[in-house]
């Protein structure tokens, strides 16, 4: 019929007008289920515990079902979410928060100040030994002043305190829900956010509905009030390959961690679109063993460090979609020096090679060398496999060592063996990397007091160790910045950190998918997202 | 993988009127090898496609044109051409070199794998089937045991208790062989035991171990011979999935199995890093399964190749 | 004791024998539970509660006679991930394995005897040599790979079929194809020739001498026999799907015990590795058990016919 032709290029025209400007013209849509395909990776259970998993793929999730008591602003400043509005004493050792009033939890309770100290008591909590204790520092307790006012006490000033409480890992969680679920509360997870737990299938899928009366989004929220989308699906699907497929396949709205050769052409797709931020981490940071000889040795470490040429190596394995990491800081992270140390060292065998020679390392029979009878043999430990290309950046790693008579075993344990023999020190190189906004993540890896005992650094390097304490309590912005400065500078300068990569945590989707967003963490966030024309 | 005729604990009934076959007459014979049936290519290319791939083993310097670690760094995944036949991956190292080279470690681990099942499995056998009674029972029993956890559910628990590496990886994949192994040897031991010339062997006053080592074990060669044969390619592929899995083993040399697990989110994006490792394990799998056949067939007549 | 009793009696002692070899091989798999379970930010006296609440920290004999104790409850334990029974995490895992070996066995099972029958009666034709040369195709490729191949080409390039999941029906028919027809490989082939065997016996002339149609000769005599090889391949082809499954479920992103015991492997969460094993083999059991039994049948019936 000629009338419904014509209607029909009228809307067509329409329609491409509108998407040609970019759809800022077209409404948000409420309705309908977005499924997305996460890379869980090496997840084996889901435990939806925010305060009890340092893994980002599960904190990925953990954005949309709870809220934080403040939201870290593209700025890298803090701004009011939960908290309203906060005062910290001159002191700096009490920090009073002040809730915005009527905020409830997805099983109806009450989000006030006696839930946040029943959430900080128990993450303080050393029997319950979670993963988010070191994120609230000194931290001594709560004063609940009234209903909707809290101070949080702490022995000693905390810098990254602020910081910390805008990530996932210090989400809000329902004390209601704690008391009644206990030790299962990593499947029954209730939070405010802006969409709710429905049921999970252990391991493979995680269902999430809107979360109706959901009013205090964060204020650079593109939308205020509940979210639009129906139902919110995490489908874990680990296998990039089929990840990809999934997406191109259109079985899933949107898969994150899109590998390299696939962004490419992704981009390309006129029916796909392609998200890229950093993620705010302790960028992917090669350490050698300074506890083990000969890697305590400066001029060793620095020759193993002169023979690896991070640039080809990037270049060659993200294929131009990442950049290369300078610093252990990720660039937009408070105090990073990318920047400053861009270009700070080049490659340079000749002279690795004179000071291992000069130290006594000589090529052996197989061009490896020797001392003393003993190989020089780096054996890299790894428990979590080839995500982000990890081993293919060894493997290249290696390569370029070996080029300089230094071997590189891989040692690939499953996680308990890791655990252990990265404790007892039977390893030469660890690497890995750890989001988190605040500059103080230096601290968990290089200062031996309160680490981890299978970290990846063994670090005791005094005068990093004295900055790092100093920049924790300095709570002048300028000061605290130099202070890690220096210490970035140094961890590069004594070849203690040999980083790698900067993550650019990528979402591809459909294009008629719209709304989905990345925090300033690097987390997705689907408060906004619709389902388009 | 095969049923062979294992005694015991499975009876194969044979169907009354396939009796009448050990009185057939030598026409038929012929047809039974499969000689006038079967096409001489389905002997003759399996044949050359392993000997192809035992010259890559042996002399792959003379074969391959790259040296499989060398990495172009401008020729990442670039797709076949006159530089590189088969294209590069992503390390832009050849993948036709690294195919080269990778038959030696895939020959290598399925060979180990099928020996240390052929070995240990081919000693408990002799033994069960040679002592017999209480003895037999206990290691029939064991066997049973080790069977009941499917194959690749088994080689994943050792490969994990015992960590990757290539050793450990010929050891996961060979014990998992080792049933079957035992099982074949103890049915052809409780079968050559009752034959006559075992008797007159006893009789003459030789010593069991003559009698097992000097006249059993050689009869015994041959079917183990073709069990092996058609294990390989199961070796092959089991290694293959522990890779995938994650449980390979990183090498600057690495195996088909690797390579494909590496090659396989690449299909969109260089079809050819996947496609042809695929291909090559799948070619010697086939190759020597046809070849294993063909050794069955020539070897018993009356069993049928499975 | 009657046959079907001992049989029976047996297969406990196998399941049994199951459970002891994986609990002693997860007992020495490196790595302490404890620390694991605790987390990183444990200090060395929650690890030691936590050893204690898990209960790790007794001698060997001490934990493995609790477990048996459990058991006889139909207690699997707790899981040292996720602090929820063994039992019920396998209880919803355990139908989408079933699903998926259920459905890849008929398909194995009827693609098997279909293109087995197809291929004996043109004997020697082209149909004949192409339908061999896929059922030796299927069974020597890597698993994952024909998976993904299968993802690629139906799910991305022609868009018919879903890639992943495991809730609906039209989800399992990419990973069932998969499994399947590799099974239906080896299937196809014994089918083929214990067909050809039974065509060439002399009563199949006789009975096209006396005028029955070829379709009834093959339908009413030869498939019966045909179908014997069936019931023989049955145990070992539920074992290979079930083993198949950890790979399959890996890459249709699918639940399932497979994926379950690979994952629960790689952070040594013993009492879920140790009740994945114990459902796998009293299911490969059950299955054998079932297979031995009913050929006990049909012996008897081909004796008591001829």
């Amino acid at each position: 019929m000629t009338t419904r032709r014509q209607f029909t290029a009228l809307f067509a025209g329409t329609v491409l007008a509108s998407s040609t400007t970019r759809a800022k013209a077209a409404a948000p849509r409420p309705g309908g289920e977005l499924v997305f395909g996460l890379d869980g990776a090496a997840v084996v259970k889901f435990v939806l515990d925010p305060h009890n998993s340092g893994f980002a793929p599960h904190n990925r999730v953990f954005r949309s079902i709870f809220d934080s008591l403040v939201v870290l602003l593209p700025d890298q400043s803090l701004g009011p979410w939960l908290a309203a509005s906060w005062e910290i004493s001159p002191d700096q050792r009490a920090y009073t928060f002040r809730l915005r009033p009527g905020i409830t939890f997805h099983d109806g309770t009450k989000l006030d100040a006696a839930a946040v100290k029943t959430n900080l008591d128990r993450i303080k909590n050393p029997a319950n030994a979670l993963v988010a204790l070191p994120d609230i520092g000194p931290y001594a307790g709560t004063d609940v002043l009234d209903a909707t006012t809290l101070r949080i006490n702490l022995t000693e000033p905390f810098a990254p305190l602020l910081r910390n409480l805008s990530k996932t890992t210090l989400g809000i969680v329902s004390p209601a829900a704690l008391a009644k679920y206990g030790d299962t509360i990593g499947q029954n997870p209730i939070g405010s956010g802006p969409f709710r737990f429905v049921s999970l299938s252990q391991g493979t899928e995680i269902r999430l509905a809107r979360n109706p009366d959901y009013q205090w989004s964060p204020p650079n929220a593109a939308h205020a009030g509940p979210a639009y989308l129906d139902l919110l699906t995490f489908k874990n699907v680990p296998e990039e390959a089929t990840r990809v497929a999934a997406l191109r396949s259109k079985q899933v709205h949107a898969a994150d961690t899109i590998p390299p050769q696939n962004i490419v052409s992704l981009k390309a797709d006129s029916e796909f679109r392609v998200l890229q931020k950093e993620l705010l981490n302790h960028n992917y940071t090669l350490h050698l063993n300074v506890a083990r000889a000969p890697w305590d040795d400066n001029d060793i470490r620095k020759a193993v460090q002169l023979s690896l040429d991070i640039d080809t190596i990037v270049k060659v394995i993200y294929l131009g979609t990442q950049p290369r990491a300078w610093s252990a800081l990720s660039p937009s992270i408070f105090a990073s020096s990318q920047k400053e140390l861009t270009g700070s060292w080049k490659p340079d065998s000749k002279k690795a090679a004179v000071t291992l020679d000069r130290k006594g390392w000589v090529a052996g029979h197989d061009g490896i060398r020797e001392k003393d009878g003993k190989r020089l043999t780096v054996s890299f430990i790894d428990t979590q496999g080839n995500r982000e290309k990890r081993l293919d950046v060894i493997q290249l790693a290696r390569r370029q060592l070996a080029r300089n008579g230094i071997e590189l075993v891989i040692d690939s344990e499953p996680a308990g063996a890791y655990i252990r023999k990265a404790t007892d020190n039977e390893y030469d190189l660890a690497a890995g990397s750890q989001f988190a906004p605040d500059p103080d993540v230096l601290r968990r890896l290089y200062l031996p007091d309160g680490r981890d005992a299978a970290s990846v650094s063994k670090l005791n390097d005094p005068e990093i160790s004295q900055w790092l304490r100093d920049a924790t309590r300095e709570g002048d912005a300028e000061r605290r910045a130099e202070l890690y400065r220096k210490v970035e500078r140094k961890l590069i300068e004594k070849a203690y950190a040999i980083p790698v990569y900067v993550l650019l945590y990528t979402i591809a989707h459909a294009a008629d998918v719209n709304g989905i967003t990345i925090d300033t963490h690097g987390f997705p966030e689907f408060h906004s997202a619709w389902l388009g024309a | 993988m095969s049923a062979t005729g294992d005694g015991a604990t499975r009876r194969m009934p044979t169907p009354p009127l396939t009796r009448l076959r050990a009185a057939r007459p030598a026409r038929s014979r012929g047809r039974v090898l499969g000689l006038t049936r079967r096409p001489p290519w389905a002997l003759v290319l399996p044949a050359l496609v392993v000997a192809a791939m035992l010259a890559c083993a042996i002399v792959p310097d003379w074969i391959a044109p790259f040296d499989p670690t060398d990495m172009d760094g401008d020729a990442i995944l670039q797709s076949p051409g006159a530089a590189h036949w088969l294209g590069t991956d992503h390390f832009g190292r050849d993948i036709f070199s690294l195919l080269v080279y990778g038959a030696r470690e895939s020959l290598l681990m399925g060979g180990c794998a099928v020996a240390v099942g052929g070995l240990v499995g081919g000693l408990i056998g002799m033994v069960a089937g040679y002592v017999g009674r209480a003895v037999d029972m206990a290691a029939m029993r064991l066997i049973d045991i080790w069977l009941s956890v499917p194959d690749i559910l088994l080689a994943i628990i050792i490969a994990t208790a015992l960590g990757s590496s290539l050793r450990n990886t010929i050891l996961a994949v060979g014990l998992v062989n080792v049933p079957r192994f035992a099982r074949m040897m103890r049915a052809q031991v409780i079968a050559l035991k009752a034959k006559p010339f075992v008797a007159a062997s006893r009789a003459i006053g030789s010593t069991q171990r003559v009698v097992l080592f000097g006249h059993i074990l050689p009869h015994c060669l041959s079917p183990m011979l073709v069990m092996a044969t058609l294990g390989l390619g199961n070796a092959i592929l089991i290694g293959a999935s522990l890779s995938f899995i994650g449980l390979g083993v990183i090498d600057d040399r690495p195996d088909w199995g690797f390579l494909l697990t590496q090659g396989r989110s690449y299909l969109t994006a260089a079809w050819w890093f996947a496609t042809f490792p695929g291909l090559a394990i799948t070619a010697l799998v086939i190759s020597v399964n046809l070849l294993g056949d063909a050794l069955r067939r020539r070897i018993d007549p009356r069993l049928r190749p499975v | 004791m009657p046959y079907p009793l001992r049989r029976a009696a047996a297969a406990l002692l196998v399941i049994f024998g199951a459970i002891t070899l994986v609990f002693l091989v997860l007992y020495w798999l490196p790595g302490d539970a404890a620390t694991l379970v605790a987390g990183e930010n444990a200090t060395a006296e929650t690890v030691a509660d936590t050893r204690a609440r898990l209960g790790t920290d007794r001698p060997l004999w001490v934990q493995y006679g609790s477990y048996l104790g459990g058991l006889a409850h139909g207690d699997l334990g707790i899981s040292f991930g996720t602090n929820e029974p063994v039992a019920a995490r396998i209880r919803a895992q355990l139908p989408a394995t079933l699903e998926l070996t259920g459905f890849a066995c008929l398909v194995a099972v009827v693609a098997g005897v279909v293109f087995g029958v197809v291929s004996a009666v043109n004997q020697g034709g082209w149909v004949d040599h192409g339908i061999q040369a896929a059922m030796l195709f299927f069974t020597s490729m890597p698993s994952f790979w024909l998976g993904i191949l299968l993802i690629m080409v139906f799910s991305v390039t022609l868009q018919w079929l879903p890639a992943i999941g495991s809730g609906s029906l039209v989800q399992l028919v990419l990973p069932v194809a998969c499994l399947g027809l590799a099974a239906s490989g080896k299937l196809a082939r014994m089918v083929r020739n214990s067909v050809l065997d039974v065509l060439e016996e002399p009563f199949v002339t006789t009975l096209r001498g006396n005028g029955l149609r070829e379709s009834q000769v093959l339908y009413t005599h030869v498939l019966r026999n045909a179908l014997i090889p069936v019931v023989t391949l049955l145990g070992i082809l539920v074992g290979e799907l079930m083993s198949g499954a950890a790979v399959t479920e890996t890459v249709f992103a699918r639940q399932g015990l497979g994926r379950l015991l690979v994952e629960s492997l790689g952070v040594k969460d013993v009492p879920m590795v140790q009740g994945v094993i114990l459902v796998v083999s009293i299911l490969y059991v059950i299955v054998n058990l079932l297979v031995d039994l009913s050929y006990s049948l049909i012996d008897r019936r081909i004796q008591a016919a001829a």
